[in-house]
């Protein structure tokens, strides 16, 4: 027993040392790359870019399910983006409300014969329009039958996109205006087209066979923040505020720490396992090749950039996902408990799902950072921590109720944990002042900080409680029953709980 | 503090660790709280000075400078003596403030051109902002001699060879870029002598501003892209070069182009053919049908969309072809449209498509059809 | 006579600097900084512009759309509409033409010959 008891304390030990480690090293290398990305960004003027004949083409794609109420506006704020060259694709995704008639109305919509090239298979698209005005001729909207998932419409929206990189976003998402200018910058930034020759001539074609040896930026993610508590005007946000409700709040600070600290830090060392499914700018080709967004996944967003990682790395590519810190998008938050445990859970079960599926990547140096270090460290540390922490709780209530607990060697570990998250949280904020003032005022700044010192007792609780009824769920294999409901909850934005 | 030091010691590893922790911890959290404080505090004065500071600079210029009559006279705009002595006040001798009209000048200059802009310009150079922005050349901080380079530029200064050329092939990726943008816009000779000698690529990102500063520059010397496209073993710089031959329209530089189609490296042939499409040249349309076959897709799919862009209306039975038997949907999907826009040589070709085709290549040509679909 | 133009324009700079021009030829000139707003005051007016000088990418609903409305309308007099924008590649002057714009002015103008488009064009618009 004694034996035991050494060996499982010291696990935790070094294992909760460890973690600890790890959210340090990121804080670290996210304030490198902050910094590294604030000096270059002081003088690029995205605009230059407006005027261009070279920019690349974007292709927007959000998808729509029952969102008669705002679709007007939204549509209106992504066709307002500031870009040369782009296209708003709504994927009307067999929404039984009047979103289809609203936006033929406004935008004065035709249905058009359109060669739809279904190279990612989805549920058949019925119509395709396009607006008869020359001033909405970015915009085209597919109807679609219904395919009960996000990735599913987003998959007729890919096969319909004709630019080369496509940005995968929601209609209810509220984007910055100079998003697409950002956003395709480390796309740019990477050397085109390289290739290099290999081996002799070929006897029949005469020409040397030729390789891909440029490294090629696949993904490219930003920050997303809460709006609940925004000031928006017909889809412009016109004051940023962090959320009043406790529980947005929560996810606000959630979300900075995943973002700002968390996957702007992976990217530094090229090791980004996720890019938002609210937003996220890829390279369509990769994407297709891939095969796409898998609309049975969980976490689709998680599997997609997986999944491309693993097709360049089978082709012997070299590639590389981008974070930019600015925040680039809002998104609205779960502001209920009932909404947010779903969304909690189906993270959790999407996570277990990822896990399994990619288990031979796992621990395969074939796979370089992806094999050893990405899909590692979410097993580890994202996968893991909530059973390790649940069993610890466990044991800590047998010490207690055994009267085996040193009371005053298990409240300093307390302690030591407890501060040592509060500094992670608060290192996010700071680190994510330096990109930008979001707030107006430094009493909000502050009133977000403070909700570090409670997320130990309220919020993480909860969190890893979710968690664990989604492993729960993926285990026995417990149907989803909230169909189209659960995907327009915000079940699809997952920020890496770093 | 003894007892708690004395137990400290005695307390076994893992608790040890834990109390050094704890206080790195307590410690970096207050110093977090500190900095984020004052971070906003100095933000908070430096948008208050600025908001004070910018209406004083633009009732400055707009009444002295820009909308000043007396100004507009027989002398070329660069001898024009200003009204200088209005922005003698003390808050410019500050740094901030002159950084802060420096700024105000580019923003101005981002605007308007012509002889506002010319006054602009003058106004930098007798206020001795310039002074300033060669300080900043000569600091260590890479970023600081970009910024210096970039005002440079906006204001059209010369800078000596010995000063830029040096820098257009720094380690730094940034400097580089910012040297040869200045170099390019400033050097009075020659240009475009980097494109010689350059052997790193020239990214995506750098050529959009390239681009835009050739396109921009007044009284730039544009030379024969021909000798870059033939010799450049910088295949970013032959890939450029190649956008610039379409947007000067050189016909000059054909023959170096059509001799590129026999490169080895795809993505460059697709290049050269995108090239000679825009540029409409006719001779060249029966080799490209010629190596059409012997092509990967990107490249035929180039060829088709050039033979649309010549629109020469001769080949129009190898588009045809091509549509019917191609295996490859974006292979059909771009033989439609340039065969549409070589309608004027096919009507009654392209009706009987219509008619027998099978339901998919239908939709095809009547996507390629609807002038409400661009793609 | 004094003409009333209407400049939508999100950038600060550019407003002061026509606005001081425009008026020392004695035209009225109203400023608005976003597409909304834009759309509302012409509502508000009922059109009553003489010359309509928009900007392209802006909040709420771009020059292009402004453009749009203003050239659809089935009655009223009418109004010419200049662009001056800092975006326009060849795709984007093109629709601006498609869509009926009277001109296409990139950043940086010139100002004197923004001015002499819009007498040339509010002349020949009176005719």
């Amino acid at each position: 027993m004694d034996l035991f008891r050494n060996f499982y304390e010291g696990f935790i030990f070094v294992y909760g040392c460890t973690m600890l480690f790890m959210y340090a090293l990121l804080a670290v290398l996210s304030l490198r790359g902050i910094i590294k990305f604030q000096r270059k960004n002081s003088y690029v003027d995205y605009n230059r870019m407006l005027q261009s004949p070279l920019a690349p083409g974007i292709s927007i794609i959000a998808p729509a399910y029952n969102e008669g109420v705002t679709i007007i506006s939204n549509v209106r704020s992504l066709l307002t983006l500031n870009y040369p060259r782009f296209e708003v694709i709504i994927v009307n995704d067999g929404s039984t409300d009047d979103t289809l008639a609203k936006l033929t109305r406004e935008f004065q919509l035709v249905q058009v014969e359109f060669a739809y090239n279904e190279r990612i298979k989805s549920q058949p698209v019925r119509r395709v329009f396009k607006s008869t005005n020359t001033a909405y001729d970015k915009l085209m909207v597919i109807d679609k039958v219904n395919g009960k998932s996000k990735a599913d419409a987003s998959n007729a929206g890919i096969n319909a996109a004709s630019y080369h990189y496509f940005l995968c976003t929601d209609v209810d998402c509220i984007i910055e205006k100079d998003t697409l200018l950002r956003m395709i910058k480390p796309f740019m930034d990477e050397e085109h087209n390289k290739i290099k020759e290999v081996g002799d001539p070929c006897p029949e074609c005469g020409y040397i066979h030729v390789v891909e040896d440029s490294v090629r930026v696949i993904a490219t993610g930003a920050t997303l923040r809460i709006a609940n508590s925004c000031e928006i005007d017909e889809g412009v946000i016109t004051r940023v505020r962090p959320p009043e409700k406790w529980l947005p709040r929560f996810q606000e600070m959630e979300y900075l720490r995943a973002y700002v600290l968390g996957k702007m830090g992976w990217s530094v060392i090229n090791c980004v396992p996720n890019v938002s499914g609210g937003l996220g700018l890829f390279d369509k080709e990769i994407a297709i090749k891939a095969g796409g967004y898998d609309s049975k996944s969980f976490a689709e967003d998680m599997d997609i950039v997986t999944r491309m990682c693993t097709y360049m790395i089978d082709n012997k590519l070299k590639y590389a996902i981008r974070y930019i810190p600015t925040t680039q998008c809002w998104t609205e938050g779960p502001p209920t408990m009932k909404v947010f445990s779903r969304q909690r859970t189906r993270w959790g079960r999407g996570l277990a799902e990822i896990i399994t599926i990619h288990r031979k990547v796992i621990f395969n140096p074939r796979y370089r950072q992806l094999g050893m270090v990405v899909l590692p460290y979410n097993l580890f540390f994202e996968f893991l921590a909530p059973i390790i922490e649940f069993t610890g709780i466990i044991y800590y209530i047998y010490q207690i109720v055994t009267g085996n607990i040193n009371w005053h060697n298990a409240i300093i570990l307390l302690i030591f944990v407890y501060v040592y998250s509060v500094m992670i949280t608060t290192l996010a904020i700071l680190w994510d002042q330096k990109t930008y003032h979001y707030y107006k005022t430094w009493r909000e700044v502050v009133g977000l900080a403070l909700m570090a010192f409670l997320e130990p007792f309220v919020y993480h609780p909860l969190i890893v409680f979710f968690a664990l009824r989604g492993y729960f769920n993926f285990m026995t294999g417990k149907k989803h029953t909230w169909g189209n409901m659960q995907r327009q909850g915000f079940g699809r934005k997952k920020p890496a709980n770093t | 503090m003894e007892y708690s030091l004395y137990d400290f010691r005695d307390a076994s590893l893992n608790i040890q660790i834990a109390i050094v922790f704890i206080v790195v911890a307590v410690t970096c959290t207050i110093i977090a709280y500190l900095s984020i404080l004052t971070g906003r505090y100095k933000a908070y004065r430096r948008e208050k000075k600025l908001a004070r500071l910018h209406p004083v600079i633009d009732e400055l210029l707009m009444e002295h400078i820009l909308l000043n009559d007396e100004l507009t006279s027989d002398i070329p705009a660069d001898q024009v003596q200003l009204p200088i002595e209005v922005f003698q006040q003390p808050v410019f001798g500050k740094k901030w403030a002159r950084q802060a009209l420096i700024n105000r000048l580019i923003h101005y200059r981002n605007n308007v051109r012509g002889s506002m802009g010319e006054q602009l310009r003058n106004l930098y150079i007798q206020l001795e902002l310039d002074k300033d922005s060669l300080k900043k050349m000569k600091s260590r901080k890479w970023d600081l001699k970009v910024q210096a380079l970039a005002e440079l530029t906006s204001m059209n200064m010369s800078i000596a060879d010995v000063t830029i050329l040096p820098l257009t092939n720094s380690r730094n990726r940034e400097l580089r870029a910012a040297a040869r943008h200045a170099y390019i816009k400033l050097s009075k000779n020659e240009p475009f002598k980097f494109f010689d000698v350059v052997t790193e690529p020239l990214l995506m990102w750098d050529q959009v501003e390239l681009f835009r500063i050739i396109s921009t520059t007044e009284h730039i010397a544009i030379p024969n892209f021909a000798q870059w496209i033939t010799y450049s073993t910088n295949k970013s710089i032959v890939s450029f070069c190649l956008k610039l031959v379409v947007h000067y329209n050189q016909i000059s530089a054909v023959p170096a182009v059509i001799k590129l189609l026999d490169t080895k490296d795809h993505y460059l042939r697709a290049d050269a053919i995108n090239c000679l499409g825009k540029m409409k040249i006719e001779e060249v349309e029966e080799k490209l049908i010629h190596i059409f076959n012997s092509q990967p897709q990107n490249c035929r799919v180039e060829i088709l969309k050039a033979l649309g862009r010549i629109n020469s209306g001769k080949y129009v039975d190898f588009l045809r072809q091509e549509f019917l038997h191609s295996t490859d949907f974006e292979i059909r999907k771009h033989a439609a449209k340039s065969l549409i826009r070589n309608q004027w040589a096919a009507k009654g070709m392209i009706d009987e498509l219509i008619e027998t085709a099978t339901a998919e290549n239908k939709l095809i040509l009547k996507h390629s059809m609807n002038p409400l679909i661009k793609f | 006579m004094s003409n009333k133009i209407l400049l939508v324009e999100d950038d600060e700079i550019m407003p002061k600097i026509m606005e001081r021009i425009l008026h020392k030829e004695e035209y009225k000139i109203e400023h608005v900084t976003n597409g909304k707003e834009a759309f509302q005051r012409l509502e508000d007016t009922d059109y009553g512009y003489d010359l309509v000088i928009t900007d392209i990418m802006m909040p709420y609903a771009n020059g292009f759309e402004i453009l749009s409305k203003i050239k659809n309308r089935k009655d009223g007099k009418p109004i010419p509409v200049i662009i001056v924008s800092n975006a326009g590649n060849e795709e984007m002057i093109l629709e601006g033409f498609k869509l009926g714009a009277d001109d296409f002015l990139k950043k940086p103008v010139i100002p004197g010959e923004l001015l002499i488009r819009v007498k040339r064009l509010l002349m020949q618009y009176s005719r």
